[in-house]
């Protein structure tokens, strides 16, 4: 008992730091926010009570709708496609070899390290109305020449484009590692007992690979939740109010319109829109993980 | 032998101590990052250069825009602002409701051998809130139209006085992008479609033009003034219609359209003029020039704002007496050289240098500084002012009206329900 006792006392010690910064940074903001989603305080400083106001206003307000809708979709354009993708670039760089593998896998990780801001410059001059050299494309197919961020059906589907391009690296690293690590035998095995491609894919590539493509789908969904840069920056001075996402809802908000406490309510709602999707991917995936 | 030194050393410790104790530093921040932001170095080394040993600037350069603004609320509040920084007169109102800012006393001014007579009228009104002065305005930077004086000579568009003639009045200005047109011009202007936030600029010009007045909350436009706006808003629409103004164009697009001969007018701030400056002395561009806005409507009027110097009310952290005669000093020699700035195309808010001989020599900017007559500032509101939600707003509704996606009365009644929705 009294081992017992020590043992909890050393684990205390041991973990307490983090507990302390845990709670500091986070836990006790955490705290704060909803509490100021409750008032109606400007960005800086303290305001009065209003109940459930600020959450009531924001339900009735129609870019907060468009918000939640606009996020989803970029959500539904971009998890599961980007992955799919990334799997397919993955499946090919994997057939090369030596220098030229390192080297294509390269080209295909290179815009993950640029920041958003020049990935912003370099498609904003791509697709420039005026200038840009995708306009060449865009042409013939419509006729005229389109200014992509300015015309709403386009909008969401090409930064969901340009984002699939820019975070795909990341996503192919991880698969070509979990296909490196399949024992090359037991596709030996399978082409001697006459297996086809096909059936080496579905019967050894894919149920072997499947604990990466999930890791793959949860580092996606979290990220593409959160979507705020790309959006920001594409629909500056545009109509912004259409092409709202959740994360620029808080930003503008809070910032913007300097209503802190307002900007504190949408972010619970975002809080709370991730923990349910959270918690119904990980059933999800564990109902899939059972079978 | 020992002694003898660390005495030595604690004197000249000491001396130092009261050479630094004379030196004041003054901690600024601007948020001029383009061609002007290499001007206000320029001038802030010579200020450091002339006060050595007294008072020295340290700059930093910051986001321009809704981070700059961000910055200095947050900082202040908690007493980590700089001593002075620029703002946007049109951002001051929001400050104020914040008491973000110091107001400019009496002292002040007279430390800074400035007046409110130093000012033009509009340019001081904009810096004074409920009578409180809160800033004290450097410039005065409005939107002017650019144009090139060859393709409008070669239709005869270029007076006697080898200035524009003939562009007032919408029929004579439309006629004008026609005669343009009809001589190989691609375009016949250049205004930024893409983005209803820029444009609201001109387009509030144009309402002004009318009689119209943008409000503050509760009665955003007053009287007839929604339809004189739609008036403003169509004018834009009917040119994309024509394919007088490219369609849906950014703002890069639309000087890159100027300088290379594509489009001989622009409708731009005067900052563009030292890119236009430059390039004309590598022998790059064609002969220019820039005036004010021709009058479409009733009478001239051009939207204006102001880079005003102002002092933050860092909380807890009252200033010396000391700082703030370093502060003022700095603001009044700011203002006594702000010729250099006017090579930025800013006209000087100090009407002593621009009343000078020698700014009255400068060219484009003298012909255009005469607009300070007819300026018209933002409305006084929290929610006004640029990169405010009335920009947004702007943004929002005008940028698909200008393009014939929505017609203009639509648009304005859009932009109308969004700034009601602001509390």
């Amino acid at each position: 008992m009294a081992f017992r006792r020590q043992e909890l006392t050393a684990a205390l010690v041991f973990v307490a730091p983090f507990l302390l910064v845990y709670g500091w940074m986070f836990i006790w903001p955490t705290i704060q926010m909803v509490r100021l989603s409750f008032t109606n305080a400007p960005l800086i400083g303290a305001g009065d009570w209003v109940g459930f106001a600020n959450y009531t206003k924001m339900w009735g307000d129609r870019v907060f709708h468009n918000a939640i809708w606009n996020t989803g979709y970029f959500v539904l354009l971009t998890v599961i496609p980007g992955t799919a993708i990334a799997l397919l670039i993955a499946l090919m760089v994997a057939r090369l070899r030596g220098w030229l593998q390192s080297m294509v896998l390269a080209f295909f990780f290179l815009p993950f390290i640029l920041p958003v801001t020049v990935v912003y410059v370099i498609w904003d001059w791509l697709t420039n109305v005026q200038f840009g050299i995708l306009q060449a494309v865009i042409e013939p197919i419509m006729g005229r020449s389109i200014n992509v961020w300015r015309t709403l059906p386009w909008f969401m589907p090409g930064v969901a484009i340009i984002t699939i391009w820019w975070t795909n690296g990341f996503s192919i690293l991880l698969f070509l590692a979990g296909l490196r690590n399949i024992p090359r035998d037991l596709y030996e095995a399978a082409a001697l007992d006459g297996a086809t491609n096909w059936q080496m894919f579905t019967r050894i590539t894919w149920p072997l690979i499947w604990p990466i493509t999930v890791l793959c789908l949860t580092i996606q969904l979290i990220l593409q939740l959160k979507i705020f840069d790309q959006v920001y920056l594409f629909a500056q001075g545009g109509r912004t109010q259409t092409t709202m996402v959740m994360v620029q809802y808080i930003y503008e908000s809070a910032f913007v319109k300097n209503q802190g406490g307002y900007a504190a309510a949408a972010a619970v709602m975002l809080f709370v829109f991730v923990a349910v999707i959270s918690v119904l991917q990980f059933q999800l995936l564990r109902a899939r993980g059972q079978r | 032998m020992y002694k003898m030194t660390l005495k030595a050393a604690l004197i000249s410790t000491a001396l130092l101590g009261t050479a630094v104790q004379a030196q004041e530093t003054v901690e600024w921040w601007d948020f001029l990052g383009g061609g002007d932001g290499v001007r206000m170095k320029t001038l802030i080394d010579q200020f450091n250069t002339e006060h050595a040993g007294s008072i020295t600037i340290n700059a930093t350069t910051l986001d321009w825009g809704v981070p700059f603004y961000t910055k200095v609320q947050t900082s202040a509040a908690v007493g980590e602002g700089p001593d002075v920084m620029t703002y946007h007169a049109s951002r001051i109102p929001l400050a104020v409701s914040q008491g973000t800012l110091s107001p400019i006393t009496a002292e002040d001014m007279a430390a800074m051998g400035l007046t409110a007579e130093s000012f033009a009228p509009a340019t001081w009104d904009a810096v004074n809130v409920d009578g409180v002065q809160y800033a004290v305005p450097f410039d005065t930077h409005p939107i002017v139209l650019y144009y090139n004086k060859e393709m409008l000579d070669a239709v005869g568009l270029i007076g006697a006085d080898g200035l524009p003639q003939n562009l007032n009045g919408i029929d004579n200005f439309n006629a004008a992008l026609q005669a343009l047109k009809d001589n190989g011009a691609e375009w016949g202007i250049a205004q930024v479609t893409a983005d209803g936030g820029f444009a609201f600029r001109t387009i509030y010009s144009m309402l002004c033009q009318q009689g119209g007045d943008i409000g503050t909350d509760g009665a955003w436009f007053p009287g007839d003034s929604s339809a004189k706006l739609a008036n403003a808003v169509g004018l834009i629409a009917s040119w994309v219609e024509n394919g007088y103004n490219p369609s849906y164009t950014d703002y890069p697009s639309t000087v890159a359209l100027f300088t290379s001969g594509a489009s001989p007018f622009m409708i731009n701030g005067v900052w563009e003029v030292p890119t236009m400056t430059d390039l004309h002395a590598k022998g790059e561009l064609f002969e220019w020039g820039a005036i004010e806005l021709p009058v479409w409507f009733d009478k001239p009027c051009t939207y204006a704002d102001s880079h005003s110097f102002a002092i933050p009310e860092n909380a807890g952290k009252p200033m010396t007496p000391e700082k703030r005669a370093a502060v003022d000093t700095v603001i009044g020699w700011m203002l006594q050289n702000s010729l250099f700035w006017a090579t930025a195309g800013h006209i000087p808010a100090n009407e002593a240098v621009a009343q000078s001989a020698e700014y009255k020599a400068m060219q484009p900017q003298a012909t255009y500084a005469t607009l300070t007559a007819n300026m018209v500032f933002d409305p006084k509101s929290v929610n006004a002012g640029v990169a405010s939600p009335l920009f947004d707003a702007a943004g929002n509704a005008f940028t698909a009206a200008m393009n014939g996606e929505v017609d203009a009365p639509t648009a304005v009644q859009e932009m109308l329900d969004a700034l009601n929705a602001l509390q």
